[in-house]
């Protein structure tokens, strides 16, 4: 299916669920028969990145070099999906600059939550001194100010995260009418069941 | 500043309404004397979707580029789309009123599944998977609604089912719990434009209209369901009352249906014709009926396929456009010349021209956006359903291929207005689906969009 290339770029705190949701958009993208890469932030500083620290500098290499790769499936009409705490404002200003066809999603979650979750542990390390540079904690994390979708894990269900997003991206005219309707696999065939059943097919 | 309500009912026939039920529907029969009504012309064809959207849009099918729940997304032979809301690019009332600062609410219209961010509140509808995923706009009005109408249904599940009591009971629930639903909205949001669809009346149709209609083949003086459709549209008679008192004096109100409906007199397994009149090959004949899709078909000796449903879809195999085309370009026209006249040539088993009526989208459709059909055919004008799967003994059939259904979608649906401030009007005519959004969009004394291609009713 040909379709437009675009980024969907999720900033956002560590725990804030990034990653979480930019699987499942991946994942149901990929069964509409989207051509799609997913970026994560923290894959990434294992081959792409890999060496570069958490200094303000090596921060903003990384994520340059995130943009730049999805700058290259974006254009080449793949839709490229980032996931990475991105925390200056002006890096991400200029990848979406560069990019163009930009999307940004904002995990938002309160700080207090994410230390009470702490699903990887870190907070409550970088919060007894064990990590030096922890966004949210001893780093700073510049919220978007003008974010095509904010998202607020704390108080919303995933489904409903999605539902979000995939409203905004319908919105925005990314998703093609002739495919990307926005249903997982299984649903499609419950849908298609029902209609079937009730004759219009 | 106005208000206005649109009650949505999905096949309302306009027979039933106007003439057969009139004096047992008295809120219905009161708005008719107090305001306007006729017939309302629905879209080429008229099934749900598109009618709904082509409606509040005020735009074609062609325009809109969806001609019906499944569209091709490319020109592979089995590559189809459910068009849902993630279909529709092309702004409905509520959208624009939305834009415009006026509290929407939409409850169950057909095609806003996923839900939009209105400026209000939105309900999905049938298209919905189900109640687990996110059906609201916003999205905690989904608990609040498990709070109000906790069996609130999408649709009527088990449809084809023999067990038609069950499903009469499931019919009357669902159409129970969407106006319930309706009330609490209307009663506790702001609303400027509020507008629901119940599809009860369609499903009910399609069960029990063998039961209730004389003229129907299947039809049988005295059985026990004779009255179904009756006293179901005495029922919603008085759920309209009940809801309409609630919305105050000064609200115009419009009951709008998207299509009629008929007696269907058979099925004809469009698939099974076109291989007899030469225009299909397999490689095989499957051992019983399958899907077209999971038969062998030889698309190198292949014209033209068809797709089931209430009218057909017929696509023709062009070289250079299908993966493996027959149908060169240069004859593409000529061909299907000779298929329009084949088809309107149809016979039902004792030799009589059933009268199909076979479209070309460019003829009826100002565009053709998205994947057309090559034509779209009203089987018997409509009388007829189109059955997909291939394997069957002979062209016509009389068991439906997916369980019982005994109706058949007609062309015209029901339209009754009445503006408080306004004298009554009587019966009008000429109005087409596509007005109904213009005038919506209108009353609230916005400027019309020069792209809407309805009028607007005054």
């Amino acid at each position: 299916m040909e379709h437009k290339g675009f980024t969907l770029w999720f900033t956002g705190l560590s725990g804030a669920g990034k990653t979480t949701l930019a699987v499942q958009v991946r994942d149901i993208l990929k069964e509409s028969g989207y051509k799609v890469e997913l970026l994560d932030g923290d894959v990434v500083r294992t081959n792409l990145s890999k060496g570069l620290g958490f200094s303000k500098e090596d921060r903003d290499t990384n994520i340059k070099r995130i943009g730049f790769v999805c700058h290259l499936l974006s254009r080449n009409n793949v839709i490229a999906i980032a996931s990475a705490i991105s925390p200056y404002r002006d890096v991400r200003d200029g990848i979406r600059e560069q990019i163009g066809d930009f999307v940004e999603v904002y995990a938002k979650c309160p700080l207090e939550v994410l230390v009470e979750r702490d699903v990887k542990g870190l907070y409550k390390k970088a919060l007894a001194g064990e990590i030096q540079n922890f966004t949210g904690v001893s780093d700073p994390y510049e919220e978007p100010l003008n974010a095509e979708v904010v998202v607020e894990t704390d108080k919303e269900t995933e489904a409903e995260s999605l539902a979000k997003i995939f409203v905004k991206l319908k919105a925005l005219g990314y998703l093609a009418s002739t495919g990307g309707d926005g249903y997982t696999k299984e649903e499609e065939k419950a849908v298609e069941d029902r209609l079937r059943a009730l004759g219009y097919l | 500043m106005p208000k206005l309500a649109i009650i949505g009912l999905d096949c309302l026939a306009p027979q039933l309404v106007f003439e057969q039920y009139r004096e047992e529907m008295p809120n219905l029969k009161r708005l008719m004397e107090r305001g306007m009504w006729g017939r309302l012309e629905s879209t080429i064809p008229p099934i749900t979707v598109p009618a709904w959207t082509a409606m509040m849009s005020s735009k074609n099918p062609g325009t809109l580029g969806f001609y019906g729940f499944r569209n091709r997304a490319d020109y592979t032979y089995d590559r189809m789309t459910i068009a849902n809301s993630s279909a529709v690019k092309d702004d409905r009332a509520w959208d624009i009123l939305s834009r415009a600062g006026k509290k929407v609410i939409v409850l169950g219209v057909p095609q806003t599944y996923p839900p939009s961010e209105v400026n209000g509140q939105m309900v999905t509808c049938f298209l919905t998977p189900s109640k687990q995923n996110q059906y609201t706009w916003p999205p905690e009005l989904r608990d609040e609604i498990d709070a109000v109408a906790p069996d609130y249904m999408i649709d009527v599940e088990e449809f084809r089912t023999e067990d038609k009591l069950a499903l009469l009971e499931s019919i009357y629930a669902m159409t129970r719990h969407r106006f319930v639903l309706a009330k609490h909205l209307t009663a506790t949001k702001p609303w400027d434009f509020f507008m629901m669809v119940e599809m009860g009346p369609d499903r009910l149709h399609h069960a029990f209209w063998k039961f209730c209609d004389p003229q129907h083949p299947k039809y049988e003086k005295g059985n026990k369901f004779e009255n179904v459709i009756r006293k179901y549209y005495q029922y919603l008679d008085r759920q309209i009352g009940d809801l309409l008192a609630t919305l105050g004096q000064d609200t115009v109100v419009m009951i709008v249906s998207d299509h009629g409906a008929q007696k269907m007199d058979g099925g004809i397994c469009i698939n099974e014709w076109l291989l007899r009149e030469g225009y299909l090959t397999l490689l095989e004949r499957p051992a019983g009926v399958v899907p077209l899709h999971k038969a062998k078909v030889d698309w190198s000796r292949t014209v033209a396929w068809g797709e089931g449903g209430y009218y057909t879809r017929l696509f023709m195999n062009v070289k250079g456009r299908e993966p493996q085309g027959a149908v060169p370009v240069a004859d593409y026209e000529r061909v299907r010349n000779e298929l329009v006249v084949r088809l309107e040539a149809m016979v039902d088993p004792h030799g009589k021209n059933i009268g199909t009526i076979a479209f070309k989208p460019e003829e009826i459709y100002r565009q053709t956006n998205g994947i057309p059909p090559d034509l779209i055919v009203y089987l018997g004008n409509l009388a007829w359903r189109s059955v997909g799967g291939i394997g069957h003994e002979s062209v016509h059939t009389f068991e439906n291929d997916t369980g019982p259904d005994d109706a058949n979608h007609a062309q015209h649906g029901v339209f009754i207005m009445v503006d408080p401030h306004k004298p009554a009007r009587g019966q009008v005519e000429g109005l087409h689906i596509t007005d109904i959004g213009a005038t919506a969009v209108s009353l609230f004394g916005l400027p019309v969009p020069d792209d809407m291609e309805g009028k607007v009713i005054v």
